[in-house]
């Protein structure tokens, strides 16, 4: 999208398109709220009383303000995870899917590495969650790289193979005995997470690893070779390549590190939260990252921000459910519509130029 | 013999969908927008054709809110990618995201779950019945899927024996010599779309209504995707998107048989992987672009709206 914008050339006005570009998400924002109301009014409520239910119930207290952070952390590993790729000049959308694979990489290693200290039994599981998210994507990447398969179609498929391997492995191979909801064999003791505030609340340390994560991209972007080098596939391809970057490789190096951040936020969604696998482990943290991330324009700080913004959508969005009989599919309403506005993001700016310029 | 023409029977009905939505994403592709949106698109189809059934008890009725739902998700599409000049990948997810957040939403607040009640349906043809020899085989086909059939070849003779294919094709492959003669691109890229979004919403309306007699949550579960790649494999054309479908369909079958028959230790969820392995084999199999609309997935603005 950047390529299309071109700037001014005289001084007043390129600061004329920095209050543009920082007007136009919030804009984005309010505009997806807008499309959604439309269902609530359809429905005989008042979307403004919605709306205020909706801040409430992620802010309003300290236990929901907690929930949001907690909702917040697989969504973040998710945005980081596509915000990579988008650097790499690819888009990673099966982040859904090794989200699920990570977990299950988790859930494994939790329940089979016996008798070593917590910090190293913790870490060893994510790593292993990172690992399988990375397998998960690597056909994705090598067909996409040596045959120049569509990534978004491949990645969309795989979504689906995931959700039912998840279910297979929930329901059938590693599936508890004795739980009243189906769900797989607990992990031990060893790898569950730290608790940061104790039990009325349940916050782990998930989130740290979150604020660590952005501040690791935000340097590697910004402070590397490999990332500049990186950066610069992104931004252009050809470019790039004529300055004799391997484009390839670092397109699939972004691919690859991309599934492993989406697998690190399923392994922690199993050591921090649930401590088991369930079939719903994601609701959909996978498709959460798009938006975020085309919103914050690739900047992993910001993505945080985001997250919990989102988290906080999701969050809200049970109480709305709770006391206003409004389903909480209406998250995925507004998502939707927020995807479609960024999608008609050029069109809104070129409105709001014109605007300025008559 | 029984068994292998109720196995047909079986095929042509799994593969029905899938080809009506390629169908329509071939048209979509074909005037130059990618259309990842077909999910979408087929699940508000789906909806609405059973809703309108649900309300006015006529399923002729309900297929023809199926068609209108179709339209009204790719009336967002290509207002968003043709109008707009968005990027056509990223409105796609977002629709298809959306048709499955209002569905579900609309379908909690209609019919109180995200089961719909049994609404009359359009599952066998009952005219056909009386027909010698076939006619017992033949009526157990939905109408619809012989609507498909007319489609099929009404496509075939539109894309390749009119005026307005050839435009079609040739707006795929460089809309600015297309503009240059004269033509509205625009004008063809909306009608592009909204061809798609009737046959995808065609396509949702028999998986509600004539495969099944209801709508449920996740229904639709991924068979859009498998249209846009029975489009790729099947080189943009409906005789090649036939062929695609009807592999695809028998994968489908494949699976459903071996669920039923329990003879393979497999589990019902890893059975259920088979036509997404099979659509991700086939992808990966299609090494030559064919007749790949050359300008697919490319912006093409209005000149008043550039800065």
């Amino acid at each position: 999208m950047k390529n299309r914008t071109k700037s001014p050339a005289s001084g007043r006005t390129v600061t004329r398109q920095q209050v543009v570009n920082l007007i136009v998400p919030f804009l984005l924002i309010f505009l997806s709220f807008l499309l959604s109301s439309v269902w609530i009014v359809m429905m005989g409520k008042n979307p403004v009383e919605a709306f205020a239910v909706l801040f409430k119930g992620a802010f309003g207290s300290s236990a929901n303000l907690v929930g949001t952070i907690k909702k917040s952390v697989p969504i973040a590993f998710c945005t980081f995870a596509i915000i990579v790729s988008m650097k790499g000049n690819a888009f990673n959308i099966g982040a859904e899917g090794q989200f699920a694979f990570g977990a299950i990489g988790a859930t494994l290693a939790g329940n089979l590495i016996q008798g070593l200290p917590s910090p190293l039994c913790i870490a060893l599981c994510m790593l292993a969650g990172a690992l399988f998210g990375m397998l998960f994507g690597l056909f994705p990447t090598i067909m996409h790289r040596s045959h120049g398969v569509d990534l978004l179609v491949i990645f969309l498929l795989m979504n689906n193979v995931a959700e039912y391997f998840l279910q297979y492995f929930v329901l059938d191979l590693f599936k508890s005995e004795n739980a009243l909801v189906p769900s797989s064999r607990p992990i031990q003791p060893a790898a569950e997470l730290p608790y940061l505030l104790g039990p009325p609340y349940r916050m782990t340390i998930a989130i740290l690893f979150v604020l660590v994560c952005a501040v690791v991209l935000s340097w590697f972007f910004n402070k590397t070779v490999a990332g500049y080098e990186m950066r610069a596939v992104g931004q252009n391809r050809d470019a790039a390549f004529y300055a004799g970057i391997p484009t390839g490789r670092y397109t699939s190096m972004a691919l690859l590190i991309s599934c492993a951040l989406a697998g690190i936020g399923g392994s922690l969604e199993v050591l921090g939260n649930y401590h088991c696998l369930y079939t719903e482990i994601s609701p959909g943290f996978g498709y959460d990252g798009i938006p975020i991330a085309l919103l914050c324009d690739a900047n992993p700080l910001l993505a945080v921000i985001g997250s919990i913004s989102f988290g906080a959508l999701r969050n809200g969005s049970l109480s709305l459910q709770a006391k206003m009989g409004l389903s909480s599919e209406i998250v995925s309403v507004i998502q939707g519509s927020l995807i479609l506005v960024i999608a008609s993001n050029y069109f809104i700016r070129y409105l709001l130029n014109r605007r300025k310029r008559g | 013999m029984d068994v292998f023409l109720n196995l047909l029977l079986s095929v042509i009905r799994l593969c029905t969908p899938i080809f009506v939505a390629g169908l329509g994403n071939m048209f979509c592709e074909r005037v130059g927008v990618l259309n990842l949106g077909a999910e979408g698109m087929m699940i508000s189809g789906a909806f609405m054709a059973v809703l309108g059934s649900y309300m006015t008890g006529n399923a002729w009725c309900g297929v023809l809110c199926g068609i209108l739902g179709g339209i009204a998700a790719g009336g967002i599409h290509a207002l968003v990618c043709v109008e707009f000049g968005g990027l056509h990948a990223i409105s796609g997810l977002g629709l298809t995201m959306f048709c499955r957040g209002v569905t579900k939403f609309l379908c909690v607040a209609i019919f109180g779950s995200t089961y719909s009640p049994y609404v009359s349906a359009l599952q066998t043809t009952d005219i056909l019945a009386k027909l010698p020899m076939a006619g017992s085989y033949l009526a157990q086909l939905s109408p619809l899927v012989y609507a498909a059939i007319l489609l099929g070849i009404g496509a075939h003779y539109i894309v390749f024996h009119t005026t307005y294919g050839l435009r079609m094709r040739a707006l795929g492959d460089d809309p600015r010599a297309v503009e240059t003669a004269g033509i509205d691109v625009w004008k063809m890229r909306y009608s592009g779309v909204l061809i798609c979004g009737a046959l995808c919403g065609l396509a949702g309306a028999y998986m509600g209504l004539g495969q099944l007699d209801r709508y449920f949550d996740g229904m639709i579960s991924g068979k859009g995707m498998i249209a846009v790649i029975a489009v790729k494999m099947g080189n943009w054309s409906p005789l090649g998107i036939f062929l695609t479908a009807l592999l695809l369909g028998l994968f489908d079958v494949i699976q459903l048989k071996l669920q039923i028959s329990k003879t393979l230790a497999l589990s019902p969820e890893m059975l259920a992987m088979i036509p997404y392995l099979a659509g991700i084999a086939v992808l990966c199999m299609k090494r030559k672009q064919g007749s790949r609309p050359t300008a697919l997935d490319t912006v093409y603005l209005r000149n008043r709206y550039k800065l």
